[in-house]
């Protein structure tokens, strides 16, 4: 956890310092995380792997950071010609709780935050507990959205609801409008706010997190810039989760890695959304708890409180 | 009396030596003795192998590769010796009935089948004299072709036979294509005589916006052939972005789409009312120049 | 209405009239120190809170992730339906011609410019970053229910004090003129600036009437406006009870009795404080206790409709909400609050007695305070019950209880409001001097004359 958040912490500053004219020495320099000292045209840089390099000073030089508007701009843009869709297999949970953690570290969240929580679900009085891994539904209809004042979340073209954290007033207004829980607020100073002082928020990830602002998954949106499953999907050691483009008709699980069809996937198993009759139009689909690969061991607590 | 305390040691012993095995997963003494019901054989091993391939090698990795996945702990492979410290009827149960993060198979697989898994174990076994033996992969190479008009892939294989190589026939060729996050297996084609495979892409194969498919061709198991990636080729149907933000009839978009109804009627009361507003406070100038007469 | 013929009689009346109405403003004692002094204490302990709050965050309230409004909101509810009855006494019975509410149109303008104006600074308090209040007018989203409350707040407001300052513009002249040395220096100079020169000439009579009027009439849609709009706040979201169509009126009819009773209280309170016996009389009580009877069997119409259909239905959240409510951890405050601040006033109020000064502002206390745990229960209740189960958070993210900074900052509140109120009735007279005259047959020359002395 730590040395993941150090890395970041390393690749921020790593984009700072770009590196014109050598290849083959760019993977040094942009992990390079400590500029030791500075003597005539030769700088000494520390690695991340802890080795002294001298570079020329020429050939450092100040990377195209996109400023902060940019990135705003950027993240509300969305990744062109995607329609990212989530099926979670429920059947397939055993309430390992990697997806949470993992969630977690990505985004940098308080133990008590979740963008992504599984949960210990019964339907009916007699009908069989299963648990729900239950992220941010992604709605083609966000409720939401609707109601943010100022918009500071959004829907991109991509699908994805979007929070800009350096908009947000922090009204509360869309956590008190989303029927699936899914949005957390910042009520104290985030976790670890002294460490990530100063650096450049990224609306893709909402990281670093700021204080008195709303925050919810956001399927990872800056891995899957990357061509990355996101964190949870990735985490999961029990095939639970398939992510992909609904506009190529494929998903891959995050365990298995296996790619397939996801209209066949989701016909097949029956799929359903959360919460269907609300109209907010999930874009995660959940393929029923039947012939369960884990029992369930948890202890179901009474359903609405 | 006497019995509640024996129960309590019983019950302090099995904790603390469940505690000292750790992670030792063992089966109970009467699943354990359980002997296979299902006869031993190449037809049962084969079955066995099929089931496996489709429920269990995702974790558990091939055979004697020792490539399971790297969860905590590790599927240990079908070829190890973790495996076979089981018995039969050990290996049965702990199919049968999952831990940690070993599926419960009891609900999905019928009984025959879960034995038929064991008998595919068990052909592994050190001291079994095993029934299905896989030839070491023969070296092969592949090359193909793409066809934008019939969208058809020709694939041809040879392999090699003591270094001159020859047609493979009767292989079995893999077509998949290459998606956002992974490779979508789209079909499957046997070579003929010649080494020869023809593949016809699925009309409802989508492609990208212009219909382009990065495809990539395999051979099934046995082969030993690196997966050949072809250039883009115009084999899929297009692929239709639906636009999600439509102007004018979502009320949750942004000011850049509102509905013009809705951006009408605030701006008409706002303004509506901030006109009455202005006309009051020149109202009040009027009472002050009334003062003057 | 007869007229006063006799010029000497006039103005004795009128000497009488403005002595006892401006008693409020000249009137210095301990007891006025000791108030303000109460009523600046509270509000600094408030901001004081606010402060702590603003540098730890939101966190030091009781609301988490689940109950993310909590007393604030229930706060802002509240403050916004005590403004609503400014909307009903000086506007609506006056275009009703209703004629007994005329001296107490300043006191419901003076609730309603308090309630307002806390209204707004709630909701600023309620935020997690209220410095940047700005956004709201940068980045305003036009389809969002907060851009329109926001709108119609600010829109209530400006009305509201202006329909304060029309009808005050011959008072103030009155007051320039009349209050001599009895008053400070700075409080002449302002009503003088205030007065804008005012001569009492038939032009600038029928201007202040046109302009009443316009005001009247705006009011009208702005006053339903701002409290149909709170009650969007809820409506628009999914959740088992706000989820409901009759939201809007029911939060209107829910105003106007918590205003009316605001109102009573008050006029009490000037009644004693200020010896106004002869100005808010028996009568206005009695008159006042019907109305308030009237607007309680509205509400009581509204709750009938809002809980029995869905409680007929009980569908599946609705049900839960609602079992909590009648039955649950909630029945306690919920059936005190029916009761004591709706169906005990009503049947009291309908008994002459209880409608006498000092019976009725009692049974207004009750109701006053009584409204403001009901907005609490339409906040809190609701948001304690999402559809899916609150799990893998700490307790404390179950239930919520309110924290003493939220307490601090509440209490800040009511006497912010108080504050407002104490200083308007310390500048301006509480019932509209010209006016009263004027119901009392002297004729408007005499206003503008020059004391004789």
């Amino acid at each position: 956890m730590k040395s993941n958040s150090r890395r970041k912490f390393m690749k921020t500053l790593g984009t700072s310092l770009g590196v014109a004219g050598v290849v083959g020495g760019s993977s040094i320099l942009s992990s390079c995380n400590n500029v030791e000292s500075v003597s005539g045209d030769k700088i000494q840089l520390l690695t991340s792997s802890g080795e002294l390099v001298e570079v020329d000073k020429s050939m450092l030089k100040p990377a195209d950071l996109p400023s902060l508007s940019e990135n705003q701009k950027k993240g509300r843009e969305g990744i062109p010609g995607k329609s990212w869709v989530m099926v979670i297999d429920l059947s397939k949970c055993r309430n390992a709780r990697k997806c949470m953690s993992a969630c977690q570290n990505h985004h940098q969240l308080r133990p008590e935050q979740h963008h992504i929580n599984v949960l210990q679900m019964q339907d009916a009085e007699h009908t069989a507990p299963y648990y729900m891994p239950k992220p941010c539904q992604h709605c083609d209809n966000p409720p939401c959205t609707k109601v943010c004042p100022v918009n500071a979340t959004f829907k991109r073209e991509d699908g994805i609801v979007l929070i800009d954290n350096e908009r947000c007033i922090g009204c509360r207004f869309c956590i008190a409008a989303c029927p699936y829980s899914a949005r957390v607020f910042n009520w104290f100073e985030p976790k670890d706010a002294d460490k990530y002082k100063g650096v450049t928020y990224n609306i893709e990830a909402n990281v670093p997190q700021k204080k008195g602002t709303v925050s919810k998954c956001l399927f990872s949106a800056d891995r899957l810039r990357d061509g990355k499953l996101p964190s949870c999907v990735s985490a999961c050691p029990n095939g639970v989760y398939w992510f992909g483009d609904r506009n190529e008709d494929a998903v891959t699980n995050g365990t298995t890695q296996e790619t397939t069809t996801f209209s066949t996937l989701i016909k097949d198993n029956a799929a359903y959304t959360l919460m269907e009759e609300l109209g907010t139009k999930p874009r995660v689909y959940y393929l029923p708890p039947k012939d369960r690969a884990f029992p369930f061991e948890g202890e179901i607590d009474d359903h609405h409180s | 009396m006497n019995n509640k305390i024996n129960l309590l040691i019983a019950v302090i012993l099995f904790i603390s030596a469940s505690q000292i095995r750790g992670q030792e997963w063992i089966a109970p003494a009467d699943k354990a003795s359980v002997s296979n019901p299902s006869e031993y054989n190449l037809a049962n091993v084969k079955k066995g192998k099929e089931i496996y391939q489709k429920n269990c090698k995702s974790c558990h990795g091939d055979a004697g590769k020792y490539n399971a996945l790297p969860l905590v702990p590790v599927p240990p492979d079908v070829a190890s010796e973790i495996m076979h410290s089981n018995t039969e009827g050990g290996l049965f149960h702990k199919i049968t009935a999952g831990k940690g993060g070993m599926p419960q198979f009891e609900t999905t697989l019928s009984e025959d089948d879960r034995w038929r898994l064991v008998n595919y174990i068990m052909n592994y076994n050190p001291n079994v004299e095993p029934v299905l033996v896989e030839a070491p992969p023969v070296k092969a190479k592949i090359m193909a072709s793409v066809n934008e008009v019939n969208k058809q892939v020709e694939v041809f294989a040879e392999f090699d036979n003591n270094g001159t190589f020859e047609k493979l026939a009767d292989a079995e060729v893999i077509v998949s294509a290459k998606k956002t996050f992974g490779n979508l297996v789209i079909g499957k084609a046997l070579t003929d005589e010649n080494g020869r495979a023809l593949f016809t892409i699925p009309e409802s194969h989508i492609g990208d916006e212009e219909g382009y498919v990065k495809l990539v061709v395999a051979l099934g198991e046995g082969y030993e052939v690196a997966a050949l990636d072809l250039k883009s080729a115009k084999v899929g149907k297009l692929k239709e972005i639906p636009k999600l933000i439509k102007g004018g009839e979502i009320l949750w978009s942004t000011n850049e789409n509102i509905q013009p109804w809705l951006l009408f009627s605030y701006l008409g009361a706002v303004g509506g009312a901030w006109l009455a507003i202005g006309y009051i406070i020149f109202l009040i100038f009027r009472i002050r120049k009334y003062s003057k007469l | 209405m007869k007229r006063i013929e006799s010029a000497d009689e006039s103005r004795k009346l009128l000497d009488k009239i403005t002595f006892d109405l401006t008693r409020s403003i000249v009137k210095k004692d301990e007891l006025t120190y000791f108030w303000f002094f109460i009523l600046i204490m509270f509000v600094g302990v408030g901001l004081w809170g606010w402060g702590i709050q603003i540098n730890d965050g939101l966190g030091v309230t009781g609301m988490r992730d689940y109950v993310s409004w909590g007393m604030y909101i229930a706060n802002f509810v509240f403050f916004v339906a005590i403004s609503l009855i400014g909307f009903l006494l000086s506007s609506a019975l006056h275009l009703l011609k209703i004629h007994w509410a005329k001296p107490i149109s300043r006191v419901a303008e003076q609730v309603a410019i308090a309630g307002v104006a806390l209204a707004g600074l709630i909701i600023v308090m309620d935020m997690g970053r209220p410095e940047r209040l700005l956004n709201v007018f940068l980045h305003g989203r036009f389809a969002s229910p907060i851009i329109w409350d926001v709108t119609v707040v600010t829109t209530y407001l400006t009305i509201s004090v202006l329909l304060f300052y029309i009808p005050l513009i011959p008072d103030l002249a009155l007051l320039r003129d009349r209050l001599g040395d009895e008053v400070p220096k700075w409080k002449i100079t302002l009503y003088t600036i205030l007065a804008l020169g005012w001569k009492g000439n038939p032009m600038q009579y029928k201007t202040v009437y046109h302009a009443m009027r316009v005001l009247m009439l705006l009011i009208i849609p702005v006053g339903l406006s701002i409290h149909t709009v709170t009650s969007w706040l809820f409506a628009a979201t999914l959740r088992s009870g706000w989820d409901t169509t009759i939201l809007g009126p029911y939060f209107v009819a829910g105003a106007f009795v918590a205003g009316s009773a605001a109102v009573i209280m008050l006029m009490y309170a000037y009644r004693v404080r200020y010896g106004l016996k002869d100005y808010f009389e028996d009568i206005h009580f009695d008159y006042m206790g019907k109305l308030l009877v009237f607007v309680c069997l509205v509400y009581l119409y509204f709750n009938v409709n809002e809980f029995l259909v869905p409680g007929y239905k009980m569908k599946s959240a609705e049900g839960v909400h609602l079992k909590n409510l009648f039955a649950g951890s909630f029945s306690v405050m919920f059936w005190v609050v029916q009761v004591f601040g709706l169906i005990l006033p009503l049947v009291l109020l309908l008994i002459k007695y209880f409608r006498k000064p000092l019976p009725i502002t009692i049974i207004s206390f009750f109701v006053l305070i009584s409204s403001w745990f009901k907005r609490y229960l339409i906040v809190v209740p609701t948001m304690e019950h999402p559809f899916l189960p609150v799990q893998n958070v700490p307790e404390n993210f179950h239930t919520y209880v309110p924290t003493s900074i939220e307490i601090m900052i509440t209490l800040f509140s009511f006497f912010a409001a108080l504050t407002i109120i104490s200083v308007l009735a310390k500048l301006f007279p509480v019932i509209t001097i010209w006016e009263y005259a004027e119901d009392k047959g002297i004729d408007k020359k005499y206003l503008s004359e020059k004391p004789r002395n």
